[in-house]
């Protein structure tokens, strides 16, 4: 028999049906507590000696009635099961790849599923501590809950990422205009008055034809990078080295770019390869450093 | 019919029917009927062996919906098993768990029907349902005048459209005395003529008024084995038959020519094998699965194998009034209350709750031996279904 599709007629079609789903009583009062009180509330069996979240009317087990026991919840928990969610599709609550997770509040006895944010996909493990984080503006639903991250069990001080947190590939980057205010004052703070970067009428006689902001001056820019993001706060840096590749004019606007490229297991330090450019992608700067993570505090 | 053994309903349960039943989701709402319906047969959800779940297929873009309803149906380490078929879904239900406790696999089976169609999109779904070649779209839905026209065509405008009304008022004065009913309008006759041209017209001559709701709600009702049936209850409703008939998927799409009616073929088979030769004599109250008052007017005369007007007297002469010679639907029937994949088998737990006494306001007069419920779904297909006071000799 052929299987030659020739003139075989297709149709195309598109059904798209809306639907809405009614929260019922026990479902409705779980959102209203998480979106008036950022409050998590599960329902008690007594007679299976189990809290359930999500809420539900009914007892799975036993059957009976159990709408009233309900008990409040801390937002902290624990990962019991989790996945990695790459592919993207368009009914994905955020852009892949990202933590998908099943986690058990404390005083739960069954998880429920969320994601998890603010935490490298390869260090998720099953017992790690997370905390909910609640959305900003309340969308009535089980986003209300925006996402949980790793919990604080951390003291008050606030750290960028420790040595076993980090790994080869991980990059951040800082991006800011250079404006003539910011050469004038960087002028001021170095001590640097070269008529390079302040005289246009020296500066029109030089290759460059104007006047060019100091090169430690997008320099510096890695440096909200490495003490801020990556590795973060706490970071120390014992050695960074530069090669200017472009001059930076006024108005340019420079993204300075860290990416570890190397972990120093024996000193617990990484390199880093640095990068600047500017917004025609061409490269400024580029360079590396050794970056001595934070420590965690106690140690 | 050959039976391993005879089966008996000894609960029926329903929630309120609504066109919003906001403040339950959809296993909260099966709770309400499930509840009911144990404690109308006096158990708990320990001694239920299995529960039988069905619904329209995806009308509340839901998947798998017998799982997630577990909290509400009580399935939770039971036997479970989902039943879909179409607008029949809930005739059939009663069919599986007949078959279910018939067989000997279980003594109590709970058959459990919803359908939440504000969540929705109910035409849709339907349009969904026909050939994507040749109907998908073309067609209206649910929705059609047929019926009406043919009706009009065979006995005249006027009598045709007045006796289309009466059946719609009286299905609503009956409405009125279901306190679950989802449409009550305390409609009355001196309001035909108006109704007849200021109704909203949908399709032909099918107006808003002759049209069947669009509702949520859930119908729960337990079978059981003879042995429990009997020590359970004192008047179990015992199925004596069952059909099921179905033929092509649209109407009329592949020939014009007038088809034979499942529901015609249905009640010849059935009345053949049960020996019921006159059913408007052998029958005492007929629950029948009538999406609109055309349709219900017009399908009289196919399941009571009636010949040329018989079906309009019967409607003019106010003999299907609960209180007439030959009540049908007591309940209000499908155009007071339509969540679909209960409603069919709301058809079967009136008419059992007819046999057991347990009707309330809606209970006919006289006892009532014999019982016949319709199931009609997508789109010709038929489940008859006929029970009995007394427990049938064909499965003792």
């Amino acid at each position: 028999m052929s299987k030659s599709s020739e003139d075989c007629h297709v149709v195309e079609g598109k059904l798209a049906l809306p639907y809405q789903y009614f929260a019922g009583r026990t479902g409705s009062r779980f959102l209203i507590s998480l979106r008036d009180e950022k409050k998590i509330m599960g329902i008690r069996c007594e007679t299976c000696d189990t809290v359930f979240v999500p809420p539900r009317q009914t007892c799975e087990r036993c059957f009976s009635d159990i709408s009233d026991n309900w008990v409040a919840l801390g937002n902290k928990g624990t990962v019991t099961g989790y996945t990695i969610i790459r592919y993207e599709e368009p009914h994905q609550p955020v852009k892949p790849p990202y933590i998908l997770a099943q986690i058990k509040l404390d005083g739960a006895d069954t998880p429920i599923t969320h994601i998890i944010k603010g935490m490298p996909l390869s260090k998720i493990k099953t017992g790690a501590r997370v905390k909910a984080i609640f959305a900003k503006k309340p969308t009535s639903s089980i986003r209300d809950i925006e996402y949980f991250r790793p919990s604080d069990d951390r003291p008050a001080f606030e750290l960028g990422y420790t040595y076993d947190e980090l790994e080869v590939g991980m990059s951040a980057s800082f991006t800011k205009t250079i404006s003539e205010s910011d050469v004038y004052l960087f002028a001021g703070i170095s001590g640097d008055f070269n008529p390079m970067h302040l005289n246009e009428e020296f500066a029109k006689l030089t290759p460059f034809g104007t006047r060019i902001a100091h090169g430690a001056l997008p320099q510096s820019l890695i440096a909200p990078v490495l003490g801020m993001k990556l590795p973060g706060l706490g970071t120390v840096i014992p050695e960074i080295t530069v090669r200017f590749r472009k001059p930076t004019y006024f108005g340019d606007t420079i993204t300075a770019t860290g990416e570890i490229i190397e972990m120093i297991e024996k000193r617990r330090w990484v390199r880093m390869e640095l990068r600047w450019t500017n917004q025609k992608e061409e490269l400024v700067a580029e360079g590396s450093c050794l970056a001595i993570p934070p420590m965690p505090m106690g140690k | 019919m050959k039976k391993n053994r005879n089966v008996g309903i000894i609960g029926v349960g329903q929630s309120v029917y609504s066109s919003h039943r906001e403040e339950v989701n959809q296993p909260e709402m099966i709770h309400e009927a499930i509840v009911e319906a144990l404690d109308q047969a006096g158990i708990t959800m320990d001694e239920v062996d299995c529960i039988v779940h069905g619904n329209m297929e995806l009308f509340e873009m839901v998947h798998q919906p017998d799982l997630w309803h577990t909290i509400g149906s009580g399935a939770y380490g039971k036997e479970c098993m989902r039943v879909t078929t179409g607008g029949t879904t809930g005739a059939t239900l009663c069919c599986a768990a007949d078959y279910l406790v018939a067989s000997g696999l279980h003594d109590i089976v709970v058959a459990v029907g919803f359908e939440k169609l504000q969540e929705g999109h109910t035409t849709g779904g339907i349009t969904n349902m026909a050939d994507p070649l040749w109907a998908r779209q073309l067609q209206t839905g649910a929705l059609t005048g047929m019926t009406a026209e043919a009706m009009i065509n065979e006995f005249g405008e006027d009598r045709a459209k007045r006796a289309s009304m009466k059946y719609r008022i009286m299905m609503d004065k009956h409405a009125m005395k279901n306190e679950k009913a989802h449409r009550r309008l305390g409609l009355e006759l001196d309001q035909t003529d108006d109704l007849m041209v200021n109704s909203p017209a949908l399709v032909g001559e099918l107006r808003m008024i002759h049209m069947c709701s669009q509702s949520d709600g859930a119908c729960a009702m337990v079978f059981a084995s003879p042995e429990k049936a009997r020590a359970l209850c004192e008047r179990p409703a015992w199925f004596k038959d069952h059909i099921t008939v179905h033929r092509e998927e649209s109407f009329y799409v592949f020939g014009d020519a007038p088809v034979l009616m499942t529901h015609k073929y249905a009640a010849q088979k059935l009345f053949a094998r049960n020996s019921i030769t006159d059913p408007k004599e052998q029958i005492d109250v007929f629950e029948m699965y009538d999406p609109s008052s055309w349709w219900g007017l017009d399908w009289l005369r196919e399941f009571l194998l009636l010949e040329n007007d018989e079906h309009l007297k019967m409607v003019e002469n106010d003999e299907i009034a609960i209180d007439g010679k030959f009540p049908v639907n007591p309940s209000g029937g499908v155009i007071a209350s339509n969540p679909i994949g209960a409603t069919a088998m709301v058809r079967v737990g009136e008419a059992a709750l007819q046999i057991m006494g347990k009707a309330g306001d809606r209970q006919v007069p006289g006892d009532v031996k014999t019982a016949l419920a319709s199931g009609f779904g997508g789109t010709l297909w038929t489940v008859l279904t006929l029970l009995t006071k007394d427990e049938p000799e064909s499965g003792k």
